[in-house]
């Protein structure tokens, strides 16, 4: 198998005394989708936060595409990790288009001299991330609402333009944190097509999300977290019927949880 | 039915337009002869107040009858336009003129003629409500270029002789009363430009002005050269243009940061003083600190450069605070400014003495300050100045617009909007607000090298920390983020305080309330920005703040 494009390997993050990740690794392959499930407060998102540079991991490293991650949010986007956020980040008072354009920001390079006098080279630069940014949104299926404020937008309308956003820096990798939160079937169902046609443009996708069933049905691998370790890693078959997920998700059966009680009756 | 009411609202403006407004006892007192017995002696020679009220009265009862667009709206706003205009009178003439006792009977004559005109535009404004919807009309959405450019023509000079009526209807400051016909006269632009929106002619023009846009901004910068030849064109209004000018280019420069960038910052004209400074010493004045008299395009891109260089400066801690922190070490930038160049340190500022004696400006051996005549035409002195300050703000404006739509001016908006998500989007945030801050200033510096010129002394007094507050709330009364905001906002704030002269007393009072008044109604400032509502600053989460 190739080299893969995302690696984790053993990334703890400490936050005072809590150990919000203990040895976490997690390698992602090109043209893969990566599902990362767990309760609530597993760490899913501290963990996104490590792979985009938000948090330096306390041990442990990340590479992409063999190198080291930098250390700024910034860089890590420019290296080509691009992210959507749990609760929607957009920018509100800006249009969708103009959202988008922010997303092109580091893929196009008009200075300050440049944008002052308005040259052709800076009009050419400006007409091209524009037609680049309008296609993004017909991508995600927002071409009739470009110029609708972002804070005006549907909520699944408003997830789809975050991840428009997000392709616009030209990833290689995309971490998509709860991109189906608070949608109805449909929109799950079209954002599950989405992102097999984000995939099919050769970008690796991280998802998480706690709908297992649309996990299940989207990912090539699933790693499962809770309370910050990994608890089992495989594909979908593998852990979906792995006891152990179970009893992360619904506890231990209820004989189990009597046993244990009368251990501690006992002493 | 209704129509009655609207007709008789009408009337009423023009019976009250017809009344005596004082009665005999208090002729010879203190309120203008003018406005008293008129009625008596000469009824149809009205003038100021009294004839607009008598204009709006007959048009009142034509509109009654006209199917206008938007007519409910149109009566409204000329019921408030009469109402205000009367009540402004009336007050003026109770404080002014004598107290109530302006209004009692004397020699068996009333003058009710305020409460008449008041009480007329209140039956207006309750009737006009409901008065019929006129027809439907629909400006042309694309009419053809010829049609644009007259129609983008035509209401620009009408805005140049309308803004020149505006100025000049206190009479100039010999006149006694200047400040009530000056309030009179406004609350009559107002109803107009309220009647204007109502017909829906001002947001054609506005759309015309964007598909046109090359063309209006050059009968714009026409029309803003144009007002030397009207009857604003006097000394005195030059000069009070000139500074609304210098404070006008400040404010857009102050809009990058602030309304653009969303960095709040409360020592802003320390910017526009470093650039006055430094013209001043460049400038050859005898108590300047260098011996060297620069020509003034040099010295002005010394002064926009230095002050560009502080601007980075104090940026520069903006990477480590925000919001109302930053508010904080901005205000104690300004503070540490105006404290060093009071006490005179490094003898650039002259300390208490100021730097006098600063020489005009001169072209072809042409003082600035000299009237010249073009064609036979004798212009007020200060033109020069004048046109020298409106190519500033020009340019000015130019560099705004080219920011804001710009790949930097959007990762300046993404900041404003959320700083994590624009980070994580790749933008270099500390970079980007170091460059806010070093254009603001920049332009802030430009101005404050003519500002040093025109008033040819420069005094840490200019600079302090009010000046700050006004400038920022120029741009915030103004609409943050546009640039016609930052030019209304920044007028205001200086074309009220000279035509109000009467009531100085109470400016600061009146101001405050002002921007009471528009923060609670109009949050987004007068001319609010196309589609976005910009935010002061983006108060950030304790908890998040905590964790940080």
């Amino acid at each position: 198998m190739s080299a893969p494009v995302l690696c984790a390997s053993e990334v703890s993050m400490v936050f005072g005394g809590l150990v919000a990740l203990d040895s976490v690794s997690l390698e992602l392959h090109s043209g893969q989708i990566v599902g990362l499930i767990g309760p609530n407060g597993a760490g899913k998102t501290t963990f996104f936060n490590c792979l985009t540079g938000l948090y330096v991991p306390t041990k442990g490293r990340v590479e992409l595409s063999g190198s080291v991650l930098p250390k700024d949010p910034a860089k890590v986007t420019v290296a080509g990790i691009a992210r959507t956020f749990q609760n929607i980040r957009l920018f509100p008072s800006m249009t969708a288009l103009e959202n988008v354009l922010v997303g092109r920001h580091i893929r196009t390079k008009q200075g300050p001299l440049s944008t002052l006098l308005h040259g052709p080279s800076f009009r050419h630069g400006e007409r091209a991330a524009r037609s680049r940014a309008q296609e993004l949104l017909a991508f995600v299926g927002l071409s009739t609402v470009h110029d609708e404020l972002a804070r005006n937008l549907p909520y699944g309308d408003q997830r789809r333009l975050e991840i428009a956003r997000a392709l616009a820096t030209e990833p290689t990798v995309l971490l998509l944190d709860e991109p189906t939160a608070g949608m109805n079937p449909q929109e799950t169902e079209a954002t599950r097509q989405l992102i097999f046609a984000i995939r099919d443009t050769g970008v690796s996708v991280v998802v998480i999300e706690h709908d297992t069933k649309f996990i299940f049905s989207l990912c090539d691998r699933v790693s499962v977290l809770v309370q910050g370790r990994l608890l089992v890693q495989g594909s979908p078959e593998e852990v979906r019927g792995d006891p152990r997920v179970i009893e992360a998700y619904l506890g231990k059966p209820p004989e189990e949880v009597a046993e244990i009680v009368e251990e501690a009756e006992n002493e | 039915m209704n129509r009655l009411w609207t007709v008789l609202s009408g009337l009423g403006f023009a019976v009250a337009a017809m009344m005596p407004w004082v009665t005999f006892a208090l002729n010879d007192g203190n309120y203008p002869a003018k406005s008293t017995l008129q009625f008596f002696d000469a009824p149809f020679l009205l003038t100021g107040f009294r004839l607009h009220l008598l204009v709006i009265g007959l048009l009142v009862v034509l509109f009654t009858f006209l199917p206008l667009p938007g007519r409910p709206r149109i009566l409204r706003a000329a019921g408030w336009a009469g109402g205000l205009i009367s009540l402004v009178n009336g007050a003026y003439i109770t404080f002014k003129g004598g107290g109530l006792g302006a209004i009692t009977a004397a020699d068996g004559k009333v003058a009710f003629a305020a409460f008449v005109g008041v009480a007329a535009g209140a039956l207006l404004i309750w009737s006009g409500a409901k008065a019929a919807p006129g027809i439907e009309f629909s400006w042309p959405e694309r009419p053809s270029r010829w049609l644009a450019y007259l129609a983008l023509l035509v209401s620009f000079a009408g805005l140049l002789l309308f803004v020149a009526a505006i100025l000049t209807s206190g009479g100039g400051i010999t006149n006694p009363y200047s400040a009530g016909q000056f309030m009179s006269f406004l609350a009559m632009a107002a109803g107009l430009i309220a009647a204007l929106g109502a017909t829906g002619v001002l947001r054609w023009i506005g759309e015309l002005s964007e598909q046109h846009r090359y063309f209006s901004l050059l009968v714009m910068l026409g029309c803003a050269l144009g007002l030397p030849f009207t009857s604003a064109g006097n000394e005195y209004w030059m000069t009070v243009a000139v500074n609304i000018g210098v404070y006008a280019a400040t404010a857009i420069g102050l809009n990058i940061v602030v309304g653009l960038a969303g960095l709040l910052d409360l020592g802003y004209v320390a910017f526009m003083g470093i650039g006055a400074f430094v013209a001043a010493n460049l400038s050859g004045a005898a108590a300047a600190a260098f011996d060297i008299h620069l020509p003034f395009i040099f010295a002005a891109i010394a002064a926009a450069l230095v002050a560009g260089v502080f601007g980075a400066i104090v940026g520069s801690p903006t990477l480590r605070v925000r919001g109302d922190y930053l508010a904080i070490v901005t205000m104690a930038f300004g503070e540490i400014f105006v404290r060093s160049s009071q006490n005179n340190i490094g003898g650039l500022t002259g300390g208490s003495n100021a730097i006098p004696g600063i020489p005009p400006l001169e072209l072809f051996g042409t003082g600035f300050q000299e009237s010249i005549s073009i064609g036979g035409y004798k212009l007020a002195g200060g033109v020069l100045y004048y046109v020298l300050i409106v190519l500033l703000v020009a340019l000015v404006m130019g560099v705004f617009a080219n920011l804001k739509d710009s790949r930097i001016g959007r990762a300046w908006i993404a900041i404003r909007e959320d700083e994590d998500a624009a980070r994580a989007m790749g933008i270099q945030t500390g970079r980007a607000k170091i460059l806010a801050f070093l254009i603001g200033a920049t332009l802030a510096g430009l101005a404050g090298a003519v500002f040093a010129h025109k008033t040819s002394s420069v005094s840490y007094e200019s600079f302090r920390f009010t000046e700050s507050v006004t400038l920022l709330a120029a741009v915030i009364l103004g609409g943050m983020g546009t640039i016609p905001g930052a030019v209304l906002g920044a007028s205001l704030l200086f074309v009220l305080p000279e035509t109000l002269r009467e009531f100085q007393d109470y400016r600061l009072m009146l101001f405050g309330l002002a921007l009471v008044l528009i923060m609670r109604f109009r949050p987004q400032g007068l001319v609010a920005d196309r589609h976005r509502r910009a935010e002061l600053t983006t108060v950030d989460d304790p908890v998040e703040v905590a964790a940080r």
